[in-house]
C-alpha cells in the first residue's frame, strides 16, 4: 500500500496545476454544501428560538381536542376551564424534562385611543413567564431587544404592549391611554382601560397593525373568564420535545382529558414550507456541486491516465493485477478528494466567520423586524460532507481506471 | 540441430515434449510454442506477426531471437513473457498451457516467475531507483523493509549502489537499463525475458548490458531470452533463433559463448 500511495502523492504533486485545480472545485463544493447547509441550519434555528423562547410559544402547546380545526369560528367553546388547567399542570410538572406550564388566553375586539378604533389580536400571558422563557434563547438573537420602553408585570395587570403598525395608527405611545372593547365568553360587551408600557415589532408582518401584548389576567378580564385556551409547555432540552410530546398525548385521555398536543414545529406558521422550501434549494445546489466535482474528477484522472498509460502496462507486466491499477487511481482520486475537502473546511469556517463578523442583518418574508444574518458551521454537515466527497473521488476514478486496467498490455506498452 | 526427444504434434508437426515417464522436472522446457499464430488487427486485414511457430526454452538457457524489423521478435517475447496471448496453437508455460489461466494467474505468474525488461527502460518517473526495483516485491506482498533491503542488495550487484535515491531523469541511459535490470531480477524468476534492450544504449553501453544480463542471470541460474536486430550482441549467445517474416528461418546453437 505504501508504493501506492507514494506513487499517487508524487503524481499529484508533479501534476501540480491540475492538481490545484480539481482541489479547488472540490474546495468549492464542500464550501458551498456547508455554506448554505449552515444558512439553512441558521434559519431553522432562527425560527425554532423565536417560535420556542421570544414569542413564548414553548416546545409544546396543549389545546382543547378540535380547537385547531374549529376553534377560530368559535373559539369561546374550546377554552380550557380552571379545573381541567390544574390538572394538566399536574400531569406536566410531573415530567422532569418540563422547566415551565404557562397558561395563555388569545383575545382579539376594538382597541380605541379615544378617537379611533381599529381591530387588535392580543396574546394574553403571564409577563413573567415571558421574561422567563425569553431568557432561555440561545444564539444572538437572545441578544436582540425585544420591545422599547418598560416590561410588562404580573401585577400591572392594565400596562400592555402594542406592535409598532398598532401604535402608529393609534399613534400611542408609552405612558398613553387606551381602552380594549370585546365581547366576554357569555357574550356580554366588555371594556377595560389599559396603559401602553412598550411597543414591539409583530413576529410576522401581517399582525404588525393589529397586536397587542397583554398579561393572562388582562385578557381573562376582558372575556370575563377565568379558562384558557391554550397551555404553553417549555422543555429544558430541545431534543426532547417529540418524546415529551408522545408522553404527553398518552398521559391526558388518561386523566379524562379530551387534548390535542401540537409541537411548535407543527404551530410555526409556514414552518414546514420553509423547511422544504429550503431543502429543494439545498438538493439544486447539491446536485450541480456533485456533477461539477464528478466532472472535475473524471477529466483530471482521464488525463493522468492517458499520461501514463506506458506506467500502467508496465505495472501490469510486472504482474500488478486490474485490481491494482484501479486501486492505484482510486487511492490518487481519494486523496484529491482529501486535499480538497480539507481546503473546503477553511474556506467554509473563512466564510462563515466573515459573514458573522460584518453584522448584516436583513428582513426575511414576513418578518417585520431586521434580524441578523448568521451562518452556522454543523459538524454533522461538515463530516457528511467530507465522507460524501471522499466516496464521490473514489467512485468518479473508478470508471476511467477501469477502462485502463482492461487494456491490453502489450498496447499500454505500446503507448506513446 | 536435432531434438533429443519428440513427438508429432496434432498438426503433424515436431516438438519437443516430455515422456510420459519421464519424472525428471529438469528435462521439462520452460517455454513451448506449439503452432503459435499471433494475429493483429490492422483494420480490415489481420497481420500475422508470428505464423505456425514451433519453439522450446529449455531452463538455463541463454537464447538470443534476432531478425529484420517486423520480423516478430517482440511479439515472440510478448509471448514468451505471458503478457499476450497467442490466436492460435499452444502455448506452455513450465508445462502449464497459458490459455488456461486467468489474467489474475498470468499476473501472478510474471510476478512471481518473468523478469521482462523493456527496450525503453519503462521505469516509474517519480519513484527513485530503489523504489523502482522494490516495485515487483511489493506487488509480491512482501513486507516494506524486507523489500528495500533485497532491492538494494540487487542494485548493488548491478553496479549501482551509490544510486539508490536517484530518480530516473537523474540516471543515464545505461545506468536506467541496469535499473530496470535489477527490477527483473530482484524476485529470482525462472525466466528473463529482455524485448531490445540495448536498441536505445550506445554500442558500448549495449555490450555491458548484454554482458551483465548474462553473469546476473547465470548466477541465479536463470533462463534468459532477448530479442535484437544488432548482429553483434549475438556473439554473446550460445543459441540464436532467427526470425523472418514472423516464421523460425534458423535455430542455431554455437560453441560456449
Amino acid at each position: 500500500m505504501i508504493a501506492w500511495i507514494k506513487i499517487a502523492v508524487r503524481n499529484i504533486l508533479k501534476n501540480s496545476r491540475r492538481s490545484l485545480y480539481t482541489i479547488a472545485a472540490i474546495a468549492l463544493g464542500f464550501a458551498a454544501i456547508n455554506i448554505f447547509g449552515g444558512f439553512t441550519n441558521y434559519i431553522f434555528h432562527t425560527i425554532q428560538t423565536n417560535q420556542i423562547y421570544l414569542q413564548g410559544e414553548g416546545h409544546l402547546v396543549v389545546f382543547k381536542g378540535g380547537y385547531l380545526e374549529e376553534g377560530r369560528i368559535d373559539p369561546h367553546k374550546f377554552l380550557i376551564s380552571r379545573e381541567e388547567l390544574e390538572t394538566i399542570e399536574g400531569i406536566l410538572y410531573d415530567l422532569p424534562e418540563v422547566v415551565l406550564v404557562s397558561p395563555q388566553l388569545r383575545v382579539s375586539g376594538l382597541i380605541s385611543n379615544g378617537l379611533v378604533s381599529t381591530v387588535f389580536v392580543g396574546h394574553g400571558v403571564a409577563p413573567s413567564h415571558v421574561e422567563f422563557t425569553q431568557g432561555r434563547a440561545r444564539g444572538i438573537l437572545a441578544t436582540f431587544k425585544l420591545y422599547e420602553g418598560r416590561k410588562l408585570q404580573d401585577d400591572i395587570s392594565y400596562g400592555v404592549g402594542l406592535s409598532s403598525g398598532l401604535s402608529h395608527i393609534l399613534d400611542l405611545r408609552e405612558g398613553d391611554q387606551a381602552m380594549a372593547m370585546t365581547t366576554t365568553v357569555d357574550g356580554m360587551m366588555n371594556a377595560l382601560d389599559m396603559e401602553v408600557f412598550q411597543t414591539f415589532e409583530a413576529p410576522l408582518e401581517a399582525l404588525n397593525d393589529k397586536m397587542l401584548r397583554v398579561s393572562l389576567d388582562f385578557a381573562q378580564s376582558l372575556y370575563d373568564t377565568d379558562s384558557v385556551a391554550q397551555v404553553s409547555v417549555l422543555l429544558a432540552d430541545d431534543e426532547d420535545t417529540l418524546s415529551v410530546q408522545k408522553r404527553i398525548t398518552d398521559s391526558l385521555p388518561a386523566a379524562g382529558l379530551d387534548m390535542e398536543v401540537v409541537n411548535w414545529m407543527d404551530y410555526a406558521p409556514d414552518y414546514h414550507k420553509v423547511r422544504n422550501m429550503l431543502n429543494i434549494i439545498f438538493l439544486f445546489i447539491f446536485v450541480i456541486v456533485f456533477i461539477i466535482i464528478i466532472m472535475s474528477i473524471i477529466n483530471t484522472i482521464s488525463m493522468t491516465i492517458m499520461e501514463r498509460t506506458r506506467e500502467i502496462g508496465t505495472l501490469r507486466a510486472l504482474g500488478l493485477k486490474r485490481f491494482g491499477v484501479i486501486r492505484l487511481f482510486a487511492i490518487e482520486s481519494a486523496l484529491l478528494g482529501i486535499a480538497g475537502s480539507v481546503s473546503g473546511l477553511f474556506v467554509s469556517a473563512a466564510s462563515c466567520w466573515l459573514v458573522n463578523a460584518m453584522e448584516i442583518t436583513w428582513i426575511p418574508p414576513q418578518f417585520s423586524m431586521p434580524i441578523p444574518l448568521e451562518i452556522n458551521l454543523v459538524p454533522a454537515y461538515l463530516s457528511l460532507t467530507f465522507a460524501f466527497m471522499l466516496i464521490l473521488s473514489i467512485f468518479s476514478a473508478v470508471l476511467p481506471a477501469r477502462k485502463a486496467a482492461n487494456k491490453s498490455i502489450v498496447d499500454a506498452l505500446g503507448h506513446v | 540441430m536435432r531434438p533429443e526427444r519428440w513427438k508429432y504434434s496434432r498438426t503433424g508437426r515436431i516438438i519437443i515434449v516430455n515422456s510420459m515417464a519421464d519424472k525428471n522436472e529438469h528435462d521439462q522446457p520452460l517455454i513451448l510454442f506449439n503452432d503459435v499464430w499471433k494475429y493483429y488487427n490492422d483494420g480490415s486485414a489481420g497481420i500475422a506477426a508470428l505464423r505456425s511457430v514451433d519453439f522450446v526454452l529449455r531452463k538455463g538457457e541463454l537464447v538470443a531471437v534476432w531478425g529484420p524489423s517486423g520480423s516478430g521478435k517482440s511479439t515472440l517475447c510478448n509471448l514468451a513473457g505471458l503478457i499476450d496471448e497467442p490466436c492460435r496453437g499452444e502455448l506452455l508455460f513450465n508445462g502449464v498451457p497459458v490459455s488456461e489461466l486467468t489474467d489474475s494467474q498470468r499476473s501472478e505468474k510474471r510476478n512471481q516467475t518473468i523478469g521482462l525488461v523493456f527496450q525503453r527502460f519503462n521505469l516509474v518517473p517519480v519513484l527513485s531507483a530503489l523504489e523502482n526495483v522494490m516495485l515487483p516485491l511489493q506487488i509480491r506482498g512482501l513486507p516494506y523493509s524486507r523489500a528495500q533491503a533485497r532491492a538494494a542488495s540487487v542494485l548493488d550487484e548491478v553496479g549501482l549502489g551509490g544510486m539508490l535515491d536517484n530518480r530516473p531523469d537523474k540516471l543515464s541511459g545505461g545506468q536506467q537499463q541496469r535499473v530496470a535490470i535489477a527490477r527483473a531480477l530482484v524476485n529470482n524468476p525462472l525466466l528473463i525475458v529482455a524485448d531490445e534492450p540495448t536498441a536505445n544504449l550506445d554500442t558500448e553501453n549495449a555490450e555491458k548490458i548484454i554482458s551483465l544480463m548474462k553473469k546476473t542471470g547465470r548466477s541465479r541460474n536463470a533462463t534468459f531470452l532477448f530479442s535484437t536486430h544488432d548482429e553483434r550482441l549475438l556473439s554473446h549467445v550460445k543459441r540464436r533463433v532467427r526470425l523472418q517474416d514472423g516464421s523460425i528461418t534458423q535455430d542455431e546453437t554455437h560453441r560456449d559463448q
